[in-house]
């Protein structure tokens, strides 16, 4: 039998479109099928997976809106309507604002650090050097290990007297901080256990994205004298551009659901220093059981979310239609 | 035919990647260092990057320290569920979307694009209440039911489907074969890349997961290895903590995933790069 699932290699050329910007297009639609109104087979194969989604995933999003505008401890029979006051304690209270600048240096600093370092990681793994198969497999492997695991790890390198990390900056004659204790510290600390987790995932986006790009674009661009640099910039930079917008999407979407690393390596602290959008809700919520404050945060967490996503995009249409 | 520049520039491309070989497998080494060790040992003061003693008895203490076996037959059973429940659910759909019409598929579609972008973390509290009105929070029901239907897991196999022909769908329903049987014995065999990509990617996604179950389980039956682990760390910190058997758990733990990951990884990076690429 045929194989006829895509591979890395048959998407040459088929990098044009990214599923964020534009969904319908994508889909080649060469032959036309029966024209039905209403095929009710169709709609029975969609069914059960809506029933679910529609059950998990959209009545949530919108109990969650209509949960954020009561007064509730989870336990208490009537839930007290108060209008808009939970938003207004929200940004009332000093813990919240830290959540949320927290959240903000949290996926400003994985965009900044781990996107251009996976795409230089690509770039090199691109080169079809002896053993890129091997750097492969290794740099990615962090992403398939559970983020508990590594905090775990990382709890231990990060440890004031003991940890490898203070250790060796000791050789170097250098009193290295108490990582995680600290409230300068614990964030950036968390961030780059962080960008060791994810890094080998932009990674490999960057190389699919890489190798999509026909060789003879870039030969043809060597040929007529274009430097090393120049052909990155002009040549192959913008042809991975739909790669990048996907990259930067995913990295603050998972930027902002940020709680594993967190929860097991400092529990939001030293005095919030490391407490997150969703850390806060969690508090507040499952700990504080202030089930109106916690769904207000939600709100905030999905409004900010997709405003961000929708800037991106729309930011990243302009500079692709640029180049 | 190599000219000098070319080779120095090869030599510093694998430098680089060496040190970074090097920063990513630290971790991974020294929990392995870790997990051998007594715990005076961990904390000598001495420097030392080899283990200081080997004790292979750790990982035996440290399963026998907690029910390991609980843990990892409720972290296996209940996302092979998620597993077998998704792939049927997300192939029944991505087929819809990829072979047939009808009215508001569009609207389905975008739907399910939308449903992409909107986390788990942040409609956590209301799925928690609605299944504590059905008395399923602390059973496999909480961990598995609300991950049935997925969006990542049709939009990846719609990407597959799309690429079987149109042509051998409609010669079959000329010859009268029902969409079910369509799905069943033409399409689905065409696609097994994309359905193992599917089970490998969410087997791993849901193994690792700490978040839900956290929220969900309460009690040691239920519990599944990221909340255990979790949970180890927090009952007793401080000194008395035993980190040589907390690596040496941590170590045995992420077997199944550095497994599935060696052995599949063919599908595995194949599917990061394809939800990456084409919409």
């Amino acid at each position: 039998m045929r194989k006829l699932s895509p591979t890395m290699t048959d998407q040459v050329g088929a990098t044009s479109e990214v599923c964020m910007t534009s969904p319908y297009k994508a889909e080649p639609r060469s032959m036309k099928l029966r024209p039905l109104k209403w095929n009710w087979p169709g709609f029975i194969l969609m069914l059960p997976a809506l029933v679910f989604m529609t059950l998990f995933v959209f009545i949530p999003t919108v109990y969650v809106i209509y949960l954020s505008g009561f007064k509730w401890n989870l336990l208490s029979a009537t839930p007290k309507f108060v209008g808009l006051k939970n938003y207004v304690e929200l940004f009332s209270s000093p813990d919240f604002r830290e959540s949320l600048w927290n959240t903000l240096f949290f996926s400003g600093g994985m965009m900044v650090i781990s996107l251009p370092l996976g795409l230089l990681l690509a770039v090199l793994l691109d080169k079809k050097l002896k053993g890129t198969n091997f750097y492969r497999t290794v740099l990615f492997s962090p992403y398939v290990i559970p983020l508990v695991g590594s905090g775990l790890v990382w709890t231990l390198l990060y440890n004031k007297d003991y940890g490898l990390v203070n250790r060796v900056l000791s050789l170097l004659h250098i009193a290295g901080p108490d990582w995680l204790g600290s409230a300068a510290y614990a964030l950036p600390a968390v961030l780059v256990m962080s960008v060791w987790q994810y890094l080998g995932y932009y990674m490999l986006i960057f190389l699919a994205g890489l190798q999509s790009v026909p060789d003879a674009i870039k030969e043809a661009a060597a040929v007529d004298g274009a430097g090393r640099w120049s052909t990155f910039r002009h040549v192959t930079l913008p042809s991975l551009a739909p790669s990048i917008v996907f990259a930067m999407v995913v990295c603050l979407i998972q930027s902002f659901q940020t709680f594993d690393q967190v929860y097991v390596m400092t529990g939001g602290g030293p005095n919030n220093a490391t407490s997150t959008l969703v850390y806060y809700i969690y508090n507040e919520g499952f700990q504080m059981f202030n089930i109106g404050k916690a769904t207000a945060a939600s709100v905030l967490l999905l409004v900010l979310l997709s405003v961000l996503t929708w800037l991106q995009v729309k930011m990243s249409n302009r500079w692709v239609v640029e180049e | 035919m190599i000219n000098p520049n070319n080779r120095l520039e090869r030599g510093v491309s694998h430098i680089i990647l060496i040190l970074f070989v090097i920063l990513i497998l630290l971790p991974i080494y020294w929990m392995f260092v870790s997990a051998v060790q007594t715990n005076d040992n961990i904390f000598s003061p001495r420097f030392h990057l080899l283990p200081l003693n080997v004790d292979w008895g750790n990982f035996v203490q440290a399963w026998r320290a907690e029910p390991f076996g609980i843990f990892f037959v409720n972290s296996i059973v209940s996302n092979l569920l998620i597993v077998f429940f998704q792939v049927i659910t997300s192939s029944m759909a991505a087929y819809a979307l990829a072979f047939t019409e009808f009215k508001g598929k569009k609207t389905i579609f975008f739907l399910i694009l939308m449903a992409m972008m909107i986390p788990m973390q942040a409609t956590f509290i209301p799925v928690y209440i609605m299944l504590s009105k059905v008395h399923l929070i602390n059973t496999y029901g909480a961990l598995v039911i609300p991950f049935i239907g997925s969006a990542f897991g049709i939009f990846l196999l719609r990407q597959g489907f799309v690429s079987v022909p149109k042509e051998m769908v409609q010669a079959a329903r000329i010859d009268g074969a029902s969409e079910f049987r369509i799905l069943w014995s033409i399409v689905l065999p065409n696609v097994k890349p994309a359905i193992v990509t599917l089970v490998l990617l969410n087997f791993v996604f849901h193994y690792n997961s700490l978040f839900w179950p956290l929220v969900t389980t309460n009690s040691t039956n239920m519990r599944v290895i990221p909340v255990a682990l979790s949970y180890f760390l927090s009952q007793d910190a401080g000194q008395q903590l035993q980190w040589n058997l907390l690596m040496a758990a941590d170590l045995f733990s992420i077997v199944p995933v550095i497994a599935i990951f060696l052995f599949g990884q063919k599908y595995i990076v194949k599917g990061v790069a394809n939800t990456s690429l084409k919409g």
